[in-house]
């Protein structure tokens, strides 16, 4: 039973978040564009990109690269899956870095030096959020009982109630999970910050397309964690979760546009520190009182 | 019973014939012989008892009398290295031991029988197919191993009927601390493993290895006599030398059993190479890759988790033991974690996150619920199977590369395809969803979420995020591809490749079919030790595990490589060259070479730094405990 209402997920999700994610990507585009006194493309221009990127000639510089980045994209699609299913989030935050690691290793083994410096720099990000993003599964089991995310549904308050400090925390990490500067560090959107173009330099064509579309699902999965802290029983509270969603979007992009890229180090130590003292505090009022 | 002393005799019986057999091919047949034996010894025993739990009676006098014979021995044979490489503290460690325990053999324990000598239970069985299958898999290793490992250092005396007696030596004192339910004999065989380790750790008998190898016997030593300590309590406070009496009464009068519980956890952290103890197992790097196999996976650091878990009931309701071993195996897990970081050396690496991998089962001995038990059998078990098979990786490739360094692992991939292939599944298999160690290690978040353990959380988080960082920058260097470099592997001793084979096999296996061990094996014991129990993963998220462990090891053997696309040139600023050095034109019109690294970040996670802040916070534990139970065992009296 569980499995086959997973499986649905994971198919809805393959249809649906690409759309989503695609849609949302547009507006970022746009509401940058605005922000820097331009006009901006079309909404759809993200999917034209993608279009034409899976036109293109296959080129590669191995033979396995594409392979690693399919099964980058098949996990992230079955980590969304599992989480809007209502399954496990401790699952769905091990596949999402089931999928974070075949991109890694994808980048290392075209051996490019650049792609590597990317791939190094993509693991120091997932060393800087993940402590955080594994306190915001325990903070939602503390807060809600169950690690399961169709818990929320019949829960008499949201988590954010009781686990607000962990979403603070968390809300610091997801600028590197979003990929927004000053945390882009290992594969940017702003060209002038970018050392050529970090742990994607190698990949083209339907690879790159593929990337594209994975980067979209994520910031779905990744926005669907903002909104769980936002529902309860009550079905208006979809409301609520889905402005709270947009919100946080439009606060990433206003970020995003207003910070230069930082060094690791400085990326490492505060998504660190916020997570010990945000995270830690959160959990331990909840584990004594 | 027959077959558990079977289990026992017989590898010591190979043993001694392997001492006395210098001819190379009769040593091989031997020991392909001995270990195809023990291994489906071990596999038929487990048939016909799992589910079968039971005692057996063995009241035997005379194995009262070898066990106090076999320490005397121990002690000299300890004394006389000591005495020739003139290290007072080994000798002097070694005569209290022996002197404690001679005392207490003939001063107490005469007085009280022990109706039931050996037991069978659900962990038992799997620690017996663990000895049984992975460590008669790494001595069958060891034979194309050593004949390399001998053709390289031509110049030191051939003394391979030395090593091969004692690695089946250790198997036999492993199976003893499994099945031995009178406490003096498990005491016995726990010091055979002490003595073996240290034998094998000195084997090269250069100096360096003689140094390491006296810094594991002096603080095994520690632990030993810390063993014989608790025997005095244990004898005094609760009239037994019985294991499962002892158990029994130390739950319901768990203020009496701490300071012996205390004692006995002590033993294990030293045997488990727990902080401020990690030290020998760094050291027994020294060794020659299978011993350090057997060390990490099978055998030696498995005996001291192994009494944890033992313990575990005891540690569920007595406060002072169970803190300790809560914080000292938490404290361990987040540093050594962090140093491994920072470690280029592939065996250092394997090594550190050997003693993170038992800090962490340690933790859940300590938290003692049954959930926190399950995860701990399946962390013994998968990182036994997972670090075995990378050991004999890294074994292969230093033999065939002349490295043990990861950097020169670059392009392994095309090197050694078999090899690599073989080393990044036990990698994955190490710290990445859906294999069986990042299960085991999501039913412990389950589990010390479920107990509030605050501290246990915030170790765990930050000590995986460093997990992923260490293996995951590995595995990027095994998988990188350029042009078709020579083929390295073709020399591979056909030995060497069995048991690796063997392992992948195991690995897979086991990961793939971990919901049926865990209803078939691990759960039947949690049944016996505490009442009720709910595993804390539901067979929905372990199904979706194994379906997606089977989808990736697929990945890796079958569809890698397999890619249709057009090759082009890495981009490299200019004219690429060759992509197999990374070479290029630049606008200067000069070669230059590229070159890319991986991290270490030696500043933030370097040992020095890392290693005294986790070595005085787990004395500290220590310390204060000890102080606590000693206090507490006064206030009885």
């Amino acid at each position: 039973m569980d499995i086959l209402l997973i499986i649905i997920g994971t198919l809805a999700f393959a249809v649906a978040a690409p759309i989503l994610g695609c849609l949302l990507s547009g507006i970022d585009r746009i509401i940058s564009a605005r922000m820097q006194g331009r006009v901006g493309p079309p909404l759809l221009q993200p999917y034209y990109d993608v279009r034409k990127l899976l036109e293109k000639d296959r080129v590669s510089v191995n033979a396995s690269e594409g392979i690693y980045i399919t099964c980058a994209l098949l996990f992230t699609l079955l980590a969304g899956g599992i989480f809007f299913s209502g399954g496990s989030l401790l699952m769905s935050v091990f596949i999402i870095t089931l999928a974070a690691l075949f991109f890694v290793i994808a980048a290392y083994s075209t051996r490019s030096p650049y792609a590597e410096i990317g791939a190094n720099r993509e693991i120091i990000q997932v060393l800087a959020y993940e402590p955080m993003v594994l306190l915001v599964a325990v903070g939602f089991f503390m807060a809600i009982g169950s690690f399961d995310v169709s818990a929320v549904l019949s829960a008499e308050t949201p988590a954010i109630v009781k686990a607000g400090l962990v979403f603070a925390g968390f809300m610091f990490v997801l600028t590197i999970k979003l990929r927004k500067s000053p945390f882009d560090l290992s594969y940017s959107h702003h060209a002038h910050q970018e050392l050529v173009k970090g742990i994607t330099t190698e990949m083209s064509g339907s690879t790159l397309a593929k990337v594209e579309i994975m980067h979209w699902c994520e910031n779905v999965l990744f926005l669907g964690w903002v909104g769980m802290f936002f529902v309860w029983a009550n079905p208006l509270s979809w409301i609520i979760a889905i402005a709270v969603v947009l919100f946080v979007w439009f606060l990433e992009i206003l970020i995003d546009n207003n910070f230069a890229r930082v060094k690791w180090q400085a990326m490492l130590k505060w998504s660190w520190i916020i997570t010990f003292f945000a995270g830690g505090i959160n959990i331990m009022i909840l584990a004594y009182l | 019973m027959g077959m558990i002393g079977f289990l026992i005799v017989f590898p010591l019986v190979a043993a001694l014939l392997l001492l006395c057999i210098k001819n190379n091919t009769a040593r091989n047949v031997i020991a392909s012989i001995s270990t195809a034996t023990i291994a489906l010894a071990s596999i038929v025993l487990a048939v016909v008892y799992f589910g079968h739990d039971g005692f057996f009676v063995l009241l035997n006098p005379i194995i009262d009398y070898a066990c106090s014979a076999i320490g005397i021995i121990i002690a000299i044979c300890i004394l006389a290295y000591a005495i020739r490489y003139k290290n007072l503290l080994a000798g002097i460690l070694a005569l209290v031991q022996v002197g404690a325990a001679l005392v207490f053999e003939f001063g107490f324990a005469h007085g009280f029988e022990v109706q039931s000598g050996l037991y069978v239970d659900s962990l038992s069985l799997l620690m017996a197919l663990i000895i049984g299958v992975i460590g008669s898999g790494i001595c069958l290793y060891a034979l194309g191993y050593m004949e390399d490992f001998q053709a390289q250092h031509p110049d030191s005396k051939d003394r391979r009927p030395v090593f091969f007696a004692l690695m089946f030596l250790f198997l036999s004192a492993m199976f003893g601390v499994v099945f031995s339910n009178n406490m003096l004999w498990l005491f016995t065989a726990w010091e055979i493993t002490t003595v073996c380790s240290f034998l094998l750790i000195g084997y090269t008998k250069t100096d360096e290895a003689i140094k390491n190898a006296f810094r594991q016997i002096v603080m095994n030593l520690l632990g030993g006599i810390a063993f014989v300590g608790a025997l005095f309590f244990i004898a005094v406070n609760f009239n037994t030398l019985s294991f499962s009496d002892f158990l029994a009464a130390g739950v319901l009068n768990p203020d009496a059993a701490a300071l012996p519980v205390l004692l006995l956890a002590f033993a294990g952290i030293t045997k488990a190479a727990q902080m401020p103890f990690q030290s020998w197992l760094l050291g027994a790097m020294v060794a020659p890759t299978p011993t350090s196999a057997l060390l990490h996976s099978s055998t030696m650091v498995k005996a001291g988790v192994f009494l944890l878990v033992k313990l575990a009931p005891i540690f569920s309701v007595s406060f002072i033991p169970s803190v300790m071993v809560i914080l000292v195996g938490g404290v361990t897990f987040l540093f050594t974690s962090f140093m491994a970081i920072s470690q280029a050396n592939a065996k250092r690496v394997l090594a550190y996150s050997t003693v993170a991998n038992l800090g962490l089962i340690v933790a859940c001995a300590g938290v003692g619920t049954p959930e926190a038990i399950w995860a701990a059998a399946f962390l013994i078990l998968f990182h036994a199977i997972a670090k075995s098979l990378l050991f004999l990786c890294v074994g292969t490739a230093e033999h065939h590369i002349g490295s043990r360094d990861i950097e020169d692992m670059d392009l392994l991939f095309e090197r050694m395809p078999r090899l690599a292939r073989y080393m990044m599944l036990g990698i994955m298999c190490m710290f990445i969803a859906p294999f069986g160690m990042l299960i085991a290690k999501w039913a412990t978040l389950v589990s010390f979420v479920e107990t509030s353990q605050v501290a246990l959380i915030i170790l765990l988080v930050f000590g995986s995020a460093a997990t992923f960082m260490f293996w995951g920058k590995w595995l990027g260097k095994l998988a990188g591809i350029a042009g078709n470099p020579k083929n390295e592997e073709m020399t591979v001793h056909r030995s060497e490749w069995i048991s690796i084979l063997l392992m992948a096999v195991l690995v897979v296996l086991c990961c793939v079919g971990l919901p049926i061990i865990s209803k078939f094996v691990i759960e039947p014991y949690i049944a016996t030790v505490f009442a009720d129990f709910a595993p804390s993963i539901s067979d929905g998220n372990l199904i979706i595990a194994s379906v997606v462990t089977a989808l990736v090891v697929v990945v890796l053997f079958a569809g890698l490589g397999k890619g249709k696309a057009k090759k082009a040139n890495v981009y490299l600023s200019g004219v690429s060259v060759n992509n197999d050095s990374r070479t290029f034109s630049s606008s200067l019109s000069k070669e230059t070479e590229a070159t890319a690294r991986n991290w270490y970040m030696e500043n933030i996670f370097g040992e020095e730094v890392i290693s005294s802040i986790g070595t005085i916070c787990s004395a500290l534990i220590i310390g204060i405990a000890l102080v606590g139970a000693v206090a507490l065992a006064i206030g009885l009296f």
